[in-house]
């Protein structure tokens, strides 16, 4: 709490009311403080708290939030009890904010310019020249090439990235003292994420403007900030210098939560150590800790007592530091906690002959209107999977690759090229064909919550397919249900559960449990991690390569996330603009990648072992 | 399955998912509603009770006043009873719309899923909805009159094709945009063929604004009928309706202020009720 902190919250809580009047408190007793030109990571899994934390921070909290109780002193004022038209004053003033998604943020009927000429007479500015030169000049601050024509571009115009600069402009123009970003580069590909961070960074540097970065990533954490929060269950649990909290964690949540990102260093068939369980239910109210039930290390106070932050000394190589903790087990204690067990390996027997061949894949969707343009989804795209085999498949959004598992499934059919499963051809399958077919091949979707009936139970949505393949009579297939929910790892009770009733994680299981209902010999996973929290997506990623070694299945894993691609594949083959432009075994690729963006996917890549101090900027551009 | 931990199982709901039209109509817009339409409907369904005198027997006493003895509402012109008019009128108000709407809804969803089945289908059966939308209710309604003469059959039928596009239209698109869904991806993945998808996983969850526009519909129905008794194409007098006797009562609205009142009032709060309903049901449902 030093005198020339920033912004300090003191004991803050907010509550949401839902229409029943149950009360979930999102954010509990969180309190924090922000120097001058400081860069803050506040990181968390889904439900943390950390983003209704950064909103509660200008009092924008959407529907029933309301903040309970504590302060927000921003240089003395107390914004927690401050008026309407004081928040005004400081919003966009003081206190700029960044959102997470580029593409709905910006009006598409508005340019560029106009954009930021309503920021800039919000505050203040009078002459419409000035105006125009400022604008101009922000634009060239955040990056954007050419800023004088690009004023008059409307947002279309612009790429993901290059939209969200023009929102950190849009931030930037009130020159406030804190730029507050809410998980800025979640919806950008990694080389462009990797930009957008080293614009923040940089603008920080230059302008000392103090960031606040709501993140769920770990790597970006290390990337971009030089202190960081653990945020969970609505408190905080670790605060201190990112350098000391990613590599000694003081709280079994963060040691845990570090072990479960999948890092790039470590070698194909490495297994990710997930957090069990899942994240606490904010609406029912408990003292003590709220990762007590996920925890290795609980004692009977940590049910009873909620463990108060206490602040430890650290001599790290930096030099002296304070960390702060919310574990009675882990302050209590002079070493820090037991280092998580080596990571261990999985043994997967090797693969057998050729299942899958794909050969010289194409796939164009139509263009919209008259004069559209023609998208070429896939562009002579050949592989080869076989049995027992994971085929890793990387690429950016627009690579092509969730089409290339859609025309693999037969959901779409490819315009041309061959397929074949177990050397027989099944590019155009008859209506009966394409039912066994279908039976070998299954997919795993992406959204767990998309891709689940919401009308039908889970005991349905996994008969499904046995129904749809005629398999067995009705308790036989109870019987397999029930089989398939304990092979995911579901409890039997589940079956009679709708959706809506399960965590995301338990969703992808049953999503799992559907897929191999119809005991099919190809698996094709269209990012079936990325929409899970990092603790989740480790149970996940070993779930699936335990069923592979048990099954004997062949997988095929597309994911933008090359880490996690590494550590499940035999190999990886790399998609970008609808082409495959490098195949070659996992290690291999990520060791020693012969195509340039390959290269520049592997530098874009942020990994959770905070980076030297003061490094140069990388620039990792995409080749055309 | 050995290094991953078994999760526990789910947490159980935590409220209980309460049916969204139950939740609907418990909702004070929902009971509002309920409260304006369930005494019409009562008064319609029990109308042999609580009529007193047949809706069509004529006394010597000519525009009584109301609470005369005997005539709780007075006489109309011809010295009929006005109370057993209006819930004469009401039964046989509800008689046809409980006919048409139902009708008109399921013919609608049926032609919506032939659209469903084959884009050139769906050509073929959004122009006929176009063909009758392009017709304002009335002139429709003159139209159908004219060939199949006055009468109970002609009011079901205009209104039934009045609603036909309403249904279509809006479950066609409940379907388009459903079968783009994962989920619905993932019924084709998982082996179930067309109809199975379109019946099983489609349409249920293509349903909930149907329910909505059961309620608009009833409305505009009441509407309907109402307006072609009142332009004299609707069921044949004596027979009441409220369109027939709000006609009638025209001529006195300067004299007789209360012929006219029963009938008003009924459709008012038919209309702001079913409205009401309706509005509670799709905020429900949006949620």
């Amino acid at each position: 709490m030093t005198a020339s902190a920033l912004l300090e919250v003191r004991g803050l809580d907010v509550e949401f009311t839902a229409p029943d009047g149950t009360l979930t408190r999102a954010v509990r007793d969180v309190s924090f403080t922000l120097d001058r030109g400081e860069t803050l990571a506040v990181v968390g899994e889904s439900g943390s708290g950390k983003s209704t934390t950064a909103l509660a921070l200008l009092r924008m909290l959407p529907g029933t939030g309301r903040v309970a109780r504590g302060s927000v002193l921003l240089d003395g004022q107390d914004l927690a009890a401050a008026d309407e038209a004081e928040l005004r004053r400081v919003r966009g003033a003081r206190i700029g904010m960044v959102f997470q998604d580029p593409m709905t943020a910006l009006n598409p009927v508005l340019t560029a310019g106009a954009h930021l000429d309503e920021v800039l007479r919000a505050h203040g500015g009078r002459d419409k020249a000035a105006r125009l030169a400022r604008a101009v000049e922000l634009l060239d601050l955040v990056g954007i090439p050419d800023p004088e024509r690009r004023l008059d571009d409307h947002p279309h115009r612009f790429s993901g990235g290059q939209r969200q600069r023009i929102l950190i402009a849009m931030a930037l123009a009130g020159e406030p003292d804190v730029l507050v970003a809410d998980e800025p580069t979640t919806a950008l590909d990694a080389t462009v994420q990797d930009q957008i961070l080293t614009l923040l960074g940089d603008l920080n540097r230059r302008t000392g403007t103090a960031l606040v970065l709501i993140t769920h990533n770990m790597g970006v954490v290390a990337r971009a900030c030089e202190r960081v929060l653990v945020m969970y269950g609505g408190t905080v649990v670790e605060d201190g210098p990112t350098a000391e909290v990613l590599t000694r964690p003081r709280h079994p949540y963060t040691a845990g939560l570090l072990a479960a990102v999948p890092r790039l260093s470590a070698p194909s068939g490495t297994r990710l150590a997930g957090i069990p369980g899942a994240p606490p239910d904010l609406s029912v109210l408990t003292d003590g800790c709220a990762f007590a039930d996920r925890c290795a290390f609980t004692e009977d106070r940590c049910r009873t007592v909620t463990p108060p932050l206490v602040t430890l000394t650290t001599r790290a190589a930096s030099g002296e530091g304070t960390v702060r903790v919310a574990c009675p087990p882990a302050t209590s204690r002079s070493a820090p906690l037991p280092a998580a067990p080596p990571p261990a390996r999985i043994d997967r027997p090797r693969p057998g002959a050729v299942v899958l061949e794909a050969v010289g894949l194409r796939k164009t969707y139509r263009g919209r209107g008259l004069r559209g343009r023609p998208l070429t989804a896939l562009d002579d795209v050949s592989l080869t999977l076989a049995a027992g085999e994971t085929l890793g498949i990387v690429g950016e959004s627009g690579s092509g690759k969730s089409t290339l598992a859609r025309v693999l499934a037969h959901a779409h059919p490819s315009d041309s090229g061959t397929l074949r499963l177990d050397g027989v051809d099944i590019s155009r399958p008859s209506r009966r064909e394409l039912h066994t077919v279908r039976r070998r091949i299954q997919m795993v979707f992406q959204d767990p919550y998309a891709s689940l009936n919401p009308r039908m139970t889970a005991g349905q949505i996994i008969a499904e397919p046995l129904h749809a393949f005629g398999i067995g009579d009705r308790s036989r297939r109870a019987q397999r249900v029930e089989e398939l929910l304990l092979l995911v790892g579901l409890d039997p009770s589940a079956a009679d559960r709708r959706p809506r009733s399960f965590s995301g994680g338990q969703r992808q299981r049953i999503g799992i449990a559907r897929a191999l209902a119809p005991e099919p010999s190809v698996l094709i996973c269209d990012e079936p991690v990325s929409a899970l929290d990092v603790s989740v997506q480790a149970q996940i990623v070993g779930l699936l390569t335990d069923l592979q070694r048990d099954l004997g299945l062949s997988l095929v894993f597309i994911a933008h996330d090359l880490a996690v691609v590494r550590q499940v594949s035999h190999r990886i083959a790399v998609m970008h603009r609808g082409r495959i432009v490098e195949t070659g075994s996992a290690d291999e690729v990520c060791e020693n990648p012969a195509d340039p963006y390959t290269r520049a996917l592997l530098a874009a890549a942020p990994d959770p072992v905070p980076p030297a101090r003061h490094r140069e900027p990388r620039s990792t551009q995409v080749p055309a | 399955m050995t290094a991953i931990t078994l999760p526990a199982p789910g947490k159980p709901a935590r409220r209980s998912p309460r049916h969204p039209y139950r939740a609907a109509l418990a909702s004070a817009r929902g009971r509002v509603g309920l409260a304006l339409v369930l005494p019409v409907v009562l008064a319609g369904v029990l109308a042999p009770l609580l009529a007193g005198h047949s809706p069509t027997d004529q006394s010597d006493l000519s525009l009584a006043a109301p609470g005369t003895p005997g005539h709780l509402l007075g006489t109309d012109d011809l010295g009929r009873d006005l109370l057993a008019r209006l819930v004469y009128g009401i039964r046989a108000d509800l008689g046809i719309i409980a006919l048409a709407v139902p009708l008109g809804a399921l013919l609608g969803c049926l032609f919506a899923l032939l659209a469903a089945t084959h884009p050139a289908v769906d050509t073929a059966v959004q122009r006929a909805f176009d063909l009758v939308l392009a017709f304002p209710g009335l002139i429709l309604a003159l139209a159908v009159t004219a060939i199949l003469g006055p009468g109970r059959l002609p009011v079901v039928l205009v209104i039934a094709l009045a609603e036909i596009p309403a249904f279509g239209r809006l479950l066609r698109t409940g379907i388009l945009v459903e079968r783009e869904r994962e989920y619905a991806t993932a019924a084709r993945v998982g082996g179930a063929s067309p109809a199975r998808v379109l019946t099983r996983h489609i349409l249920p969850n293509a349903v909930d604004p149907l329910v909505v526009q059961i309620a608009v519909s009833l409305t505009v129905a009441v509407f309907i009928e109402g307006a072609m008794s009142f332009l004299g194409v609707g069921v044949r007098p004596p027979q009441p309706t409220l369109g027939a006797v709000l006609s009638q009562s025209m001529p006195y609205l300067a004299d007789a202020p209360h012929f006219a009142a029963g009938p008003l009032i009924t459709v008012t709060a038919l209309v702001l009720g079913l409205s009401l309903i309706a509005e509670a049901l799709n905020r429900e449902i949006r949620r």
